[in-house]
């Protein structure tokens, strides 16, 4: 085998590994920019029934099967769960989600990500899990972010509503 | 649009591998290997994942600290090969990319290769899936990227809609349940992707598996040097608390993931569906192909004297291989011109290929590349046979004459011995040819089974005026020296398939029949098999005595002779012989024949048999005068050989 094939056969074998060994971890890539924080809003919660259950009457129960006569008719449907998120007195997020299921009987999810500049910020979440206007629920915090920070908004009412977490 | 954009490609390819013929040689270009480096590259990572998972601990408090420890406490084993699984796991990605480019630069993803095509797209995912999983587990700040990401990303689909996220964000939500599932599909996936790399490769005859030695041991020691000169890091332990802010990427594995923070989740899903949808199309989109007949062409092959179908859009290399016809062949990519052939009647596409491996000047003389060329009506081709079936080489033997035994008054059984107590490996089927002194040579059948290797039986017949035949009539003595070579032929034997045989004798071609029914009936093949022996006069049913004692004492096998020009007194079959096998085999579709005689009594014999239903390959024959024959017949079969 001449040299010069041998130089050949460097010359295009290096550049294959260098290929692989450069673009296995170059160039950079920047997740979150400079300067900002993550937030991220991740809510999993069972919403109020949209009606309330109501108590049949004997003509309804005599219509039903025997092994069919519960005495309360619960409508199993839930109310949408509505999120507005205030970011420095503005609305940085609003967002309605139906219940999970085919019935509209689950629990609603909702997850929302985005990156916020670093540095101190009042924030507002507020709440509705049942029909009609207004919120249920509503915190406000206010919070020093730093740099690369990540803050998830979450909801637990059986622990008081949003918790912050960061 | 699409057909120029293939010429493009083409060209782009084939002046990159013309560079690398050039440095590696046409047999050593790595870039006719894709598909096998792949392969080979895909076992690098497995062997070393083996090593890896050894010492991996699949716990959120563990993990992180015993990839650490591989990389770092033992550098040169746990990091090397740390590193070696990145690195062949990116070559894997890049070659993929690069194999599947090649095929759809040369338009062998359409036709029947859309099975092919489909699993390989089955494939990328599959890789993919495999790869991205596996950044998951060190735990480090890349860990956390990806698994975020991946549950970020699917969680954009309504069956999760934002459910999945929830088990990585907490950090109390993260348990030592997590590293084993992720453990578990970094050991499941892969081998599936294994599974599928198996059948993607079976649609392919001899599809080669694994590169040629001194490509697959560079390949390693690059890699091997690389992941010494650059080990493969982690990026700090993985926090929950604190977002993702920059990272080593790597780009052959993540593009995606990259642009689902530049776009949305949605946005990524429609460009990976999109892409993938159109890529499973692909086979089945513009630009239309040349379509030949519904049936699709046939091809005589010589000097095996096989006729081939030939599927739309597949080479002839490919069609020959299929049917186990052992063509040359070695880059199969237009390279190393080791599949150059003649083309002795019909039209090919000659396809893309090195124009130095095929001349003008070879092209104007008739000759071709197999791996390259698709035919474009029925074709006569011949090739120069490199191996013999089952590798056995041909030799020159030396041999002694240790008996001779008139069987009728034209047929002389000579039974050889081999000097030396030697013994001679050949198929049953296959002849040898005796050498006489002035260099010619004169072919005879081995009569035997393979297993009776140490005396060789020859039925030869006595030809009015031949040289050779009238001198074993009438001077050979036992004791003679007799060289042959041999063993030679394709006509043999194919175990592979379990429908009923039909074997068709005509005279002394009874000589490779009885080597294969004897070679059968050792084997105990359960196969049905039928033997039609035509002859002209009774006397001429030399040995009619041993097939009839075959017939009683295997239940599988029956004996039909059948005499053209039968005396008085005959009960049996008249006519010919072919005439007989379709009076009792209308049907022919699930026979297989093997005809050995005069090349009429082939040639009269195969076109009719295929015209009820006998596959043209499942049809063999050693009638070696067949094919300048075969030109003059008016039907369609005979028109291969290059008639109007």
């Amino acid at each position: 085998m001449s040299a010069l094939r041998v130089l050949l056969q460097l010359a295009l074998y290096l550049p294959l590994v260098a290929l692989i060994g450069w673009f296995s971890s170059h160039p950079e890539f920047r997740v979150l920019p400079e300067g900002e924080a993550l937030l991220r809003v991740s809510i999993v919660h069972a919403t109020q029934r949209l009606r309330p259950c109501r108590e049949r009457s004997p003509e309804e129960l005599a219509k039903l099967a025997p092994n069919m006569r519960a005495a309360l008719d619960c409508p199993r449907e839930r109310a949408p769960l509505a999120l507005e998120l205030e970011l420095d007195g503005a609305v940085a997020l609003r967002r309605e989600v139906p219940p999970a299921g085919l019935r509209r009987d689950g629990a609603a999810a909702l997850y929302h990500r985005m990156t916020v500049p670093a540095g101190a910020h009042r924030v507002v979440a507020r709440l509705r899990e049942r029909a009609g206007p207004g919120f249920d629920f509503e915190r406000e915090v206010a919070l020093e972010l730093a740099p690369g920070a990540s803050l998830v908004i979450d909801f637990n009412a059986a622990q008081g509503g949003f918790l912050f977490k960061g | 649009m699409v057909h120029r954009i293939h010429l493009i490609a083409q060209w782009f390819f084939l002046r990159l591998e013309a560079l690398f013929n050039f440095a590696f040689g046409e047999r050593l270009n790595p870039l006719y290997y894709l598909g096998a480096i792949s392969w080979f590259l895909m076992w690098i990572v497995v062997g070393s994942g083996l090593y890896l998972y050894a010492f991996f601990r699949t716990s959120v408090g563990d993990a992180y600290a015993s990839v650490e420890y591989l990389t770092r406490g033992q550098p040169y084993v746990g990091g090397v090969l740390r590193s070696l699984h990145r690195y062949a796991s990116d070559g894997v990605v890049l070659t993929m990319l690069l194999h599947m480019a090649r095929h759809w630069s040369f338009d062998r993803y359409r036709g029947f290769h859309w099975f092919s095509w489909f699993t390989g797209v089955a494939l990328l995912w599959l890789v993919y899936t495999a790869g991205i999983n596996g950044y998951m587990l060190p735990w480090d700040r890349m860990a956390q990227f990806v698994t975020i990401a991946t549950a970020e990303w699917l969680d954009w689909l309504p069956v999760f809609g934002g459910t999945l996220i929830r088990n990585f964000i907490f950090p109390e939500a993260v348990s030592d349940r997590l590293f084993s599932l992720l453990s578990f599909i970094h050991i499941g996936v892969p081998l599936v992707v294994l599974a599928v790399l198996w059948v993607h490769t079976q649609r392919v005859p001899h599809a080669r598996t694994h590169p040629p030695l001194a490509v697959g041991a560079t390949l390693l020691a690059a890699l091997v040097a690389l992941s010494l000169a650059k080990p493969a890091l982690s990026q700090g332990e993985a926090e929950l608390a604190r977002a993702v802010t920059t990272l080593r990427f790597d780009w052959f594995f993540l593009p995606l993931y990259a642009l689902l923070y530049r776009w949305s989740p949605g946005d990524v899903w429609l460009l990976a569906g999109g892409a993938t949808l159109l890529l499973l199309l692909a086979p089945w989109l513009p630009p239309p192909r040349r379509e030949g007949p519904r049936e699709g062409f046939h091809m005589l092959v010589r000097p095996d004297n096989r006729i081939l179908p030939l599927r739309e859009g597949e080479t002839i290399l490919d069609a020959g291989l299929r049917a186990g016809v052992p063509l040359p062949f070695d880059c199969r990519s237009g390279g190393c011109g080791k599949c150059k052939a003649r083309l002795a009647y019909g039209r090919v596409d000659y396809g893309s290929y090195q124009h130095a491996m095929l001349t003008e000047a070879e092209r104007a003389a008739g000759k071709l590349l197999l791996c390259c060329a698709t035919p474009r009506s029925d074709l006569e081709i011949e090739y120069e046979p490199q191996e013999l079936p089952g590798r056995i080489p041909a030799q020159v033997w030396n041999a002694t004459v240790e008996r001779l035994e008139r069987l009728a008054p034209d047929v002389m059984r000579v039974i050889l011995r081999l000097e030396a107590g030697r013994r001679i490996a050949f198929y049953a089927g296959q002849y040898l040819n005796v050498l006489l002194e002035d260099g010619e040579r004169r072919s005879f059948s081995f009569a035997t089974a393979p297993q009776e290797s140490e005396r060789i039986e020859l039925h030869i017949r006595r030809i009015p005026g031949g040289r050779y035949t009238t001198r074993v009539f009438e001077r050979m003595q036992p004791g003679d020296a007799v060289r042959f070579e041999g063993p030679l032929g394709s006509f043999i034997l194919r175990e592979d398939s379990e429908k009923p045989i039909i074997f068709v004798a005509g005279a002394t071609g009874f000589a490779p029949v009885k080597s294969m029914l004897e070679h059968a009936f050792a084997r105990g093949l359960r196969r049905r098999m039928i033997l039609y022996w035509g002859v002209r006069k009774l006397r001429d049913l030399y040995l009619a005595e041993l097939p009839r004692q075959w017939a009683r004492e295997h239940a599988n096998f029956s004996f039909v002779p059948v005499l053209s020009e039968p005396e008085q007194g005959w009960g049996g079959r008249t006519g010919l012989v072919h005439e007989a096998i379709l009076a009792d085999f209308p049907d022919l579709s699930g026979h297989q024949v093997y005809a050995c005689g005069s090349a009429g009594m082939v040639e009269a014999a195969y076109p009719a048999l295929q015209a009820h239903g006998l596959r043209p390959d499942e049809c063999f024959s050693d009638a070696f005068r067949l094919a300048p024959r075969i030109r003059g017949e008016r039907t369609e079969l005979a028109r291969l050989g290059g008639g109007p």
